[in-house]
């Protein structure tokens, strides 16, 4: 479960939210407040107020695997094989340990040709794939997604929909600009200006937001 | 006014880029999976790097701008409004437009990702070049933002707009339509006669063709319309 009690946090402001869902899309306009959230509920940031329990502990107490959007930003090492191999290294694993995730990690994305790779001559999507093997390299317990999908075409969007989905994580958090993406999630947060506006099924929240372009296109033209 | 690609290669390791094709005045979209070289031929377009083979030649084009996938990579100024002189634009007209007033003094990181694309966006549509190259011109945008970009695309009267994007909900209306696959461009041609060639089309339209309907062009309203004749 994910617990939110009390949450204040620059233009965030959650009084109380409890998700039992694994798949959690969230959804809504730019400034609304999606990648603070996930900031927080992945432990990147303290909240002012409040608390955020992943799993009955605090973030910093469980193992995350956060994927961002701009991979530029948090891709650290020049070869793909450090980068991946780095979350292996920080946790203090043995070199054939790994080696061995780091290569299980790169087959599960399907970059394994990438390995031996810098990273400055990937292209962006690419990136986004080295950034998802290296989250994904000491199985996480909670996914955190911040707009992966959003330099992703839809084949390599799939390929990471899949890598989360097989993943042993209990949860999985990610936020979409794409309503197609998110009307597949279990459960959907729309969000806007700091607070949590709709929450329920994709159904639910969707038939709020059926007068906006937060609707799913193939709903659209299924009607 | 054109730019034409003669039989160009480009090579960097074991990726090779090969390509054939004319870019009239209009709205051309050119689709494709990532890591496809959507990114290297807007590169080459824009003269930033330069064929090994074959030549881009131009004709009748007197400024080229290329807008890229990150927009952090643009940034060079320590406050919004000096980013936008940079541009060799007056901040007041181009915050408005990216609706970014109250922000002229921040420092561009400090902004969302959202609102820093809208504000390449606006310095980039504001310099109005004959040949403008969008690169993934909507990652980072929610569906409102989308929505505004692909109104100016529409807007822009004259002049050669490129289009790199593999954007599945909101698109403009364009003029033809063009694919990347391993390196190779293939022109599908124009608008209707090609969206039913178009491997790569958006899940509303691939489901309209499905149905049997003709949309006119590539827009979620138009799958709707070509929907709604064929379905009487």
């Amino acid at each position: 479960m994910i617990r939110i009690t009390g949450l204040s946090h620059r233009i965030l402001d959650i009084p109380d939210l409890a998700l039992d869902a694994r798949h959690i899309a969230v959804i809504g306009p730019n400034g609304s407040g999606k990648t603070t959230l996930l900031s927080v509920c992945s432990g990147i940031e303290e909240p002012d107020e409040g608390t955020v329990r992943l799993l009955g502990r605090p973030p910093s107490a469980v193992k995350v695997g956060w994927v961002g959007e701009f991979p530029d930003r948090t891709l650290l090492f020049s070869r793909v094989y450090d980068e991946i191999a780095s979350t292996p290294r920080f946790r203090h694993c043995p070199c054939r340990e790994t080696d061995e995730r780091l290569r299980a990690a790169a087959e599960r994305v399907g970059i394994p040709h990438l390995i031996e790779r810098t990273v400055t001559a990937l292209s962006g999507g690419e990136k986004a794939l080295v950034a998802l093997a290296a989250a994904s390299a000491d199985d996480p317990e909670v996914f955190i997604l911040d707009e992966a999908d959003s330099h992703l075409d839809a084949g390599t969007a799939e390929r990471l929909r899949a890598v989360v989905e097989a993943s042993t994580a209990a949860h999985v958090l990610w936020c979409t600009q794409s309503m197609d993406t998110a009307a597949g999630a279990d459960y959907l947060l729309f969000m806007e200006g700091g607070a949590v506006r709709h929450h329920g099924t994709p159904e639910e929240v969707f038939a709020r937001l059926e007068e906006t372009c937060f609707y799913p296109t193939l709903w659209r033209v299924r009607r | 006014m054109k730019v034409a690609l003669e039989d160009i290669s480009f090579s960097r390791g074991p990726f090779t880029l090969r390509g054939s094709g004319t870019f009239d005045a209009g709205v051309h979209l050119i689709s494709g999976p990532v890591g496809s070289g959507k990114s290297t031929l807007a590169l080459l377009l824009a003269g930033l790097l330069r064929p090994g083979g074959g030549a881009i030649r131009r004709d009748g084009v007197s400024s080229a701008l290329l807008l890229l996938q990150f927009p952090e990579h643009h940034i060079t100024s320590p406050t919004v409004a000096e980013e936008v002189r940079s541009w060799g634009l007056a901040p007041d007209d181009v915050l408005a437009r990216a609706n970014l007033s109250a922000r002229a003094n921040d420092d561009p990181f400090h902004l969302s990702r959202g609102e820093l694309k809208r504000l390449t966006l606006a310095c980039t549509f504001m310099r109005n070049p004959d040949l403008l190259m969008l690169d993934e011109p909507f990652s980072s945008l929610d569906c409102t933002a989308k929505r505004m970009t692909c109104r100016m695309i529409e807007e822009r009267d004259a002049g050669i707009t490129i289009i790199f994007s593999h954007e599945r909900a909101v698109l403009p209306r364009v003029d033809t339509i063009w694919e990347m696959e391993g390196g190779t461009l293939t022109a599908l041609g124009s608008v209707p006669g090609a969206i039913s060639r178009w491997r790569h089309a958006p899940p509303y339209l691939a489901y309209a063709l499905e149905q049997g309907a003709r949309p006119e062009n590539i827009r979620l309203s138009d799958a709707q319309e070509a929907l709604c004749r064929t379905q009487g």
